[in-house]
């Protein structure tokens, strides 16, 4: 197809995909010109094997080990980017396997969460109760845990290797918060969204109604911040209750529509932070702050946590559209359904204009969501937005191996591997 | 300027459609109103200022556009925001005023320092809020230090902004319907699933906020008790759903007892723990915090009490299935003193012959036995427990003016 590889001319030249890249580098700080390069790089190689790609669309794990293993010929600015030596990580693969690693400290995890809901009424209690059945996939809680770890490792506390690495109590209790504000935050969203299926389950609001659903999410989030308040950390109450209000923005920026193009994908990025990113990196400045009071090492965390978030995020827009229902526990397509404009969506636009008029009214037209979705999946949407979830990935990376080396930085790391071939 | 475009437009749109009676019209006496506004000359500004600036903000301005879509349905939100917009008097800003006015009464703690806060202390509040809301507004920075009559209020000012947040949060999602009871007569489905999410975000919106404005007090101790106060509210509401159908009312078993611990769940803890956390912030001990509960606690209780006893002692109001509450005061104490059989009779007795409730037939039936005195003689109990709390304070303008406010939610 003529399309594609002309458009991948249009991004190596850097001609009219400024606005995208200005975005990505306005938003990166510090990796601008890392990004540049990269995007730059990889262009080149791409364009030359944009015919394999094209042909196995939905083969996203072998389209992620191609372009990580072909970013390895390009010229790097940071020699000890690590994540495009595969084989050295799946030797390693068990010991920093983070589900392992932090296991421990989240076996107990969800009944711990049930304790903190203590209500007297059974059936409000249920409804509290219903998604900690440990079937969730504490992907929030074992960075955290992760993460804390890392760094109190990196800040040597005690003096003694062996006893550093544990968790304060502070810091499990902030796994248990981020879980908790997340679980709040599902509940209120089926609710607006009007779902009935989550995680595989019947949503609360389908089986109890739409007004006790709301009561639990509202229950959920006083109890985590009950939790958060004991820890008796004044900086935590505030660097977490600012999500809370960022989560509530983001799903206020979904309301509206941006008309300039360029504006409507740092839109986008800006409530993916809000929705999904914020929680995971403020969660690791969190735990950062009760061991070492260094801003950078803060910094670094918060970094961590901000980039792999947005990856995450991308990639489950992405899923959305290549995944089909029974895996993922809930039906796809479901972003187009809610009129909803994603980075597979913003990117396919580039190449089919029609798609404007549809992302303004919200595909809100009969036929709309289908016919987006057939552009979708014929443009390399998918592919771009694959591509710009490693970036942020990579990012994560560079900015968590500025800490000491230990098994959780390690297994952090390859975090970002699994975030970003995860099929549901 | 558009913001407040915006606003005027939402109160006249919403105007048209007004009803009799809003729920939140409370026909309070009269000296209530001047009660309230001599209270808030000792505070030194309206506190209807106090949550206006939560809903000049971007977000809440969106809201009101949409919920111009809601006029002509029977979506909760709808008299919601027109009381919120309109009603500028009653119980909405009564929580704000009591908190402020608690701070004044207890006067210094012997444990506060010196009058001179902490630049950052002053400096995190005003700038935070101010810029916070009126994003492209000038910021406002407070350099010069701050009398010491005049700091003790910023932060009990930011408490009541938190409870009135918090209290406003759960109005709004009280208003959300449950889809699957919908019928034709309330609207279009998709203009009552609108209104539902709007509820939903409006609400989530000005808790999230409260959250913020908690963290910003820097006192953990706080967050914890109005945190705690979130979840009763919860749980108060919960058993609210529970009890306002008349269905339940023929099957359960009901006291006064019980009434008095869910109403103070969804009515009165948020006040009472509010107050207390008001002499918390300004390092009061404990018996000071205990007094300012109590307070807190029997004046939330009474405001209730006099608020479901107007229908049956105020004979403007009319009785219909909005105004009429199966978990109101009077009804509860009438069927614990008629009892299960008698009150069922009474409930058939009172169905006109299309099985339709008749609700003035049935509040006539309810006036006969001794349901209404017996909440008039709560209501006065409660009352006094206030006063009787709050008069243990220091002599002060702040102290009077709780008194007032106590006697005159017990004034029929």
């Amino acid at each position: 197809m003529a399309i594609p590889w002309r458009h991948c001319w249009r991004w190596t030249t850097g001609a009219t995909s400024t606005s995208v890249l200005e975005t990505i580098c306005g938003l990166n700080g510090r990796s601008a010109t890392f990004a540049a390069l990269s995007l730059r790089g990889t262009g080149a190689v791409a364009g030359s094997g944009k015919e394999r790609l094209s042909s196995r669309p939905e083969d996203t794990t072998s389209i992620g080990n191609y372009i990580l293993t072909s970013r390895h010929k390009s010229r790097l600015l940071y020699p000890t980017q690590k994540p495009c030596c595969c084989k050295r990580i799946h030797s390693d693969a068990k010991l920093k396997d983070p589900f392992t690693l932090a296991q421990k400290d989240l076996n107990h995890l969800y009944d711990d969460i049930k304790k903190e809901l203590f209500v007297s009424k059974s059936e409000l209690k249920s409804l509290c109760d219903y998604y900690f059945d440990g079937k969730g996939k504490a992907f929030r809680p074992m960075i955290v845990v992760l993460m804390a770890r890392a760094c109190n490792i990196h800040s040597n506390r005690d003096g003694s290797v062996c006893l550093c690495r544990d968790l304060l109590p502070g810091q499990r209790s902030i796994a248990m918060i981020s879980e908790m504000i997340h679980t709040a935050s599902l509940v209120h969203d089926d609710v607006i969204d009007g779902s009935d299926k989550r995680r595989g389950k019947t949503t609360i609001n389908e089986v109890w109604g739409e007004r006790k659903a709301i009561l639990a999410g509202d229950f959920i989030l006083s109890a985590a911040s009950m939790a958060l308040a004991r820890i008796g950390n004044n900086t935590v109450v505030s660097v977490l209750s600012q999500v809370i209000e960022d989560l509530v923005r983001g799903e206020f920026m979904q309301l509206g529509s941006k008309e300039n193009e360029s504006e409507r994908f740092k839109h986008y990025l800006e409530k993916s932070f809000k929705k999904t990113a914020s929680l995971i990196a403020n969660s690791c400045k969190a735990v950062s702050i009760l061991v070492n009071s260094d801003p950078e090492v803060q910094e670094i965390a918060f970094q961590y946590g901000r980039n792999v978030g947005i990856a995450f995020q991308l990639v489950d827009d992405v899923l959305d559209f290549t995944a089909c229902a029974s895996q993922l526990g809930k039906p796809s397509a479901t972003d187009l359904k809610l009129g909803l404009a994603t980075g597979p969506v913003l990117f396919a636009c580039q190449q089919f204009p029609e798609l404007h008029a549809m992302i303004m009214r919200r595909f809100s037209t009969t036929g709309d969501v289908d016919r987006a979705w057939q552009y979708v999946l014929e443009s390399d949407g998918v592919d771009q937005t694959n591509y710009l979830a490693q970036s942020y990935c990579r990012e994560a990376i560079r900015q968590i191996s500025l800490l000491r080396p230990s098994p959780e930085r390690d297994a952090l790391i390859r975090l970002t591997e699994m975030v970003l071939t995860r099929d549901k | 300027m558009t913001v407040i475009w915006f606003r005027l437009s939402c109160i006249s749109l919403l105007n048209r459609g007004q009803r009799n009676i809003s729920i939140f019209s409370n026909a309070t006496p009269s000296n209530f109103n001047k009660v309230v506004s001599d209270a808030e000359k000792i505070v030194g500004y309206p506190t209807s200022f106090v949550s206006l600036r939560c809903l000049l903000s971007d977000e809440l301005s969106n809201v009101a556009m949409h919920v111009r879509k809601l006029v002509g349905t029977k979506h909760p939100l709808l008299s919601t925001a027109r009381g919120l917009i309109y009603d500028s008097r009653n119980n909405l800003r009564m929580r704000g005023l009591v908190v402020l006015l608690m701070s004044k009464a207890a006067g210094p703690s012997q444990h506060t320092a010196s009058d001179h806060l902490p630049q950052d202390m002053v400096s995190g509040i005003y700038p935070r809020t101010v810029s916070h809301h009126l994003k492209d507004g000038p910021k406002v920075s407070i350099s010069a230090p701050i009398p010491g009559s005049l700091h003790r209020l910023i932060l009990p000012r930011n408490l009541a902004e938190v409870t009135e947040l918090i209290h406003t949060a759960f109005l709004v999602h009280r208003g959300i319907i449950n889809l699957k009871e919908w019928t034709n007569s309330d609207g279009p489905l998709k203009d009552m699933q609108f209104g539902n999410k709007m509820s939903v975000l409006s609400g989530d919106f000005l808790l999230a906020n409260a959250c913020t404005g908690l963290a910003q007090l820097n006192n953990t101790k706080v967050v914890e008790l109005i945190s705690s106060a979130i979840g009763d509210l919860v749980q108060g509401n919960y058993h609210e759903i529970h009890n306002s159908l008349e269905d339940n009312s023929l099957t359960d078993e009901i006291n006064m007892v019980t009434w008095e611990e869910q109403t103070f769940l969804s009515h009165g803890a948020l006040l009472a723990k509010s107050c207390q956390a008001a002499m918390e912030l300004a390092k009061h001990d404990k018996d000071a915090q205990g007094l300012a509960y109590k307070y807190g606690k029997h004046l939330s209780l009474g405001h209730k009490l006099n608020s479901d006893l107007q229908l049956f002692v105020k004979s403007s109001c009319s009785a219909d299935p909005v105004t009429f509450s199966f978990n109101s005061a009077p009804v509860v104490f009438h069927r614990q003193i008629v009892g299960q059989e008698r009150w069922c009779h009474q409930l058939q007795q009172a169905k006109t012959i299309g099985r339709q409730m008749d609700y003035t037939k049935l509040r006539s039936t309810i006036k006969l036995e001794k349901g209404v005195t017996s909440t008039i003689d709560l209501c006065r109990y409660h009352g006094n427990k206030a006063l009787e709390s709050i008069q243990c304070f220091p002599s002060s303008e702040a102290r009077s003016a709780l008194e007032n406010i106590a006697r005159a939610v017990t004034k029929f």
